[in-house]
């Protein structure tokens, strides 16, 4: 029995590292090589650690990498993505505690409809809207702009923004809705004053959740912004694109760390919300 | 000479005239999708009265309170709050205070806050709220729980704060769900005696559900039995007690339960009565104005009797009494309860301790003839 165990022990452990590394190597290589030099790169191994560090590779990704025609680096790109980012994810995220409050908390006369319909949006593969989209963008006079990529994320991310809340409220008995009607308040007043505070976990999970999709997006990035507006990932493709005479894989490698970064700090810092939030969604009665 | 016609607004109609919080369930449903729920529901309370709704688990009564709060609509019918339709008035216009069953406390607040949302809402100065907070603290006996959350309460102090925030309100109609049920022995007695205080002090229209006997008939001034979204009695607590109206109503007011004895109607001697067989006795008794029952005679009846209208016969009594054999008996400290045998069923005699024997004892019971009552047992309903 304890022989037994013992065993089974030593399978999960073996498991467990066997996955560590796998998911670890690829940064280790990452990391590594961004901080050697091309001439390190050309004879070392892949795998062994830099001789000297330096941050050279960094410096050149970040301002003097040439993307295309320009040699700016990715930081022009960074902050296209940081003021596309934060209103997007703000946006999408209060339109899906909106929208899931409603159609958990005051269904109207087809609000499961509404519901089934929205949900049809989790499944449509946002290839197919490019077009009517690019066209919708031109109507509306904000095509290749940063606010219309904002529109482009926020349209196609109500519908999970949506999902989360109104399955996380759909947790939240009624009564209390109740009461706080006979109590007196409104709509908007139980939205801000009973529910919204119960909300943090699932604030926190559309967060995260809404800040990686649309962080790490790169085929609305490439198709509704153009030359200022351009994100991250855009950047990124076009410096690792831009032929060199020789290929300078540590500066793609810091490159890609730089595009990488603002994601892992999110769940970093929020990534306790972000299992707790899944968690009380489970488990809520 | 004839009076001169007034302006018809000098006479408001006798609707208006009610005061308050009157209330009145005019034939009310409700069904979700095909489950009927509420089949028709009609009752009707003066402003001020104690309506208290009973009936088992699932029969509709938080159902209806909802219904009466606004929180639900009704499928059809009417509901009448001081002699105006509300059915269109949101919850918030038709000024009732509820307290739900579930507590629905505000888990985020702190007690002081649930109990003072409420008050905000209806923009009632800072002060002033302070004051009915401090006052409906020290009523439920909460203050040192001001500042804690409902989720470091237990079970029965989130109902009391439950309760403090519908008392803290002043509203034309209470409604309360179960309010004290999960509460012990003790505060819920102590609760019981300051509901009906505050009650007698406010003379608010309530609307009480509970389980509890003791509960109904101490506090209703109204009680409306309920079974399958049926009313099956509407009355005044001695009315349902002495004369339900049927056999549902009968079990299910009173504690022990009344006895229900299968017999024969039968004729002696001019009389209309029963027949009673015990292990050690049978007899004959008579129905004070058993005439009434003639057309009844030769069939079968089941007699109801109370426990407490089986007491110890003394020898001067002018009453029915009948000889039993003692199976078990109960002391519950002021009575003690006496099972026995008659006609084949079971029943239990509620006696002074001083009167009661041991098992296998026989003593001599006398029947309260002109206080049991008879039903009938296809319809189950009370003969007149
Ligand atoms: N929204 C709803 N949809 C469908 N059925 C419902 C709904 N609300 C209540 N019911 C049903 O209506 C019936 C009455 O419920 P209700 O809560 O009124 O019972 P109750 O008399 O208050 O019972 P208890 O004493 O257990 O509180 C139950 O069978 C319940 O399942
Ligand atoms: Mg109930």
């Amino acid at each position: 029995m304890a022989n037994n165990n013992k065993w089974a022990r030593i399978l999960v452990y073996a498991v467990l590292i066997y996955a560590v590394i796998y998911y670890l190597l690829p940064l280790y290589v990452m990391i590594t090589t961004s901080v050697k030099t091309t001439e390190e790169i050309r004879t070392g191994n892949l795998l062994s650690l830099p001789m000297h560090i330096t941050l050279d590779a960094w410096r050149k990704a970040w301002g003097t990498a040439c993307t295309g025609v320009q040699c700016t680096g990715l930081s022009l790109y960074f902050w296209n993505s940081v003021r596309m980012v934060f209103p997007a994810v703000i946006i999408s995220t209060t339109m899906g505690a909106i929208n899931g409050y409603i159609l958990s908390k005051w269904k109207f006369y087809g609000s499961e409809i509404v519901f089934a319909m929205l949900m049809y949006g989790l499944y449509i593969p946002f290839q197919v809207l490019l077009l009517p989209m690019a066209q919708t963008e031109g109507y509306l006079g904000i095509a290749g702009t940063t606010p219309g990529l904002i529109f482009v994320h926020v349209v196609c991310g109500i519908a999970s923004t949506t999902l989360f809340f109104r399955n996380y409220y759909v947790g939240i008995p009624d009564e209390l809705i109740n009461a706080a009607r006979l109590d007196g308040a409104g709509f908007w007043r139980i939205f801000f004053r009973v529910v919204l505070p119960m909300s943090l976990p699932i604030v926190m999970v559309t967060f995260i959740w809404q800040f990686t999709q649309i962080w790490n997006d790169f085929l609305f990035g490439l198709v509704f912004s153009s030359g200022d507006s351009q994100p991250i990932t855009v950047g990124l493709n076009n410096m690792a694109n831009t032929s060199t005479s020789v290929k300078e894989y540590n500066v793609d490698m810091a490159g890609a760390i730089i595009a990488a970064l603002p994601t892992i700090f999110v769940y970093v810092v929020a990534g306790k919300y972000f299992v707790r939030g899944l968690a009380a969604g489970a488990v809520k009665g | 000479m004839a009076m001169p016609a007034l302006p018809a607004a000098r006479y408001p109609n006798s609707e208006l005239e009610k005061k308050m919080g009157a209330l009145a369930i005019k034939n009310v449903t409700k069904s979700f999708g095909d489950t009927h729920i509420l089949k028709g529901i009609d009752i009707e309370i003066d402003d001020g009265q104690f309506l208290i709704l009973v009936g088992p688990s699932g029969c509709g009564k938080s159902t209806l309170m909802n219904i009466i709060a606004g929180l639900e609509g009704p499928t059809t019918g009417e509901v009448h709050i001081g002699g105006r339709v509300v059915n269109n008035i949101s919850p918030k216009d038709r000024d009732i205070a509820m307290v739900f069953q579930s507590y629905a406390l505000y888990p985020t607040m702190n007690v002081r806050q649930n109990i003072a949302f409420g008050l905000e809402t209806r923009k009632v100065p800072k002060k002033e709220q302070d004051e009915v907070i401090q006052r409906v603290a020290k009523m439920l006996q909460m203050d040192h729980l001001l500042d804690r959350k409902p989720g470091q309460l237990s079970g029965g102090q989130r109902q009391r704060v439950a309760m403090g925030r519908a008392l803290a309100r002043d509203p034309i109609l209470f409604l309360f769900d179960e309010p004290l049920s999960n509460l012990d022995a003790k505060l819920r007695v102590e609760m019981r005696t300051e509901i009906k205080q505050l009650h007698q002090r406010l003379k608010t229209t309530m609307v009480y559900v509970t389980h509890d006997q003791i509960e109904a008939m101490t506090l209703g001034d109204r009680i409306a039995v309920m079974k399958d979204g049926i009313i099956q009695q509407f009355g005044s607590p001695q009315e349902i007690y002495e004369r339900p109206s049927n056999l549902f109503v009968a079990s299910f007011i009173g504690s022990p339960s009344m006895n229900f004895i299968d017999c024969h109607l039968a004729e002696q001697n001019g009389q209309i009565g029963v027949s009673l067989q015990t292990d050690s006795d049978a007899r004959f008794l008579p129905l004070p104005n058993g005439q009434r029952l003639a057309g009844r005679v030769g069939q079968e009846v089941i007699l109801g009797v109370r426990p407490e209208q089986l007491d110890v016969a003394h020898s001067d009594d002018n009453v029915a009494a009948i000889s039993i054999k003692v199976n078990l008996t109960e002391p519950t400290g002021p009575d003690t309860m006496i099972f026995t045998k008659i006609n084949g069923k079971e029943v239990v005699a509620r006696v002074h301790p001083r009167d009661a024997k041991g098992p296998g004892e026989t003593m001599r019971l006398a029947l309260d003839m002109s206080k049991v009552v008879l039903f009938d047992p296809k319809t189950e309903l009370r003969l007149e």
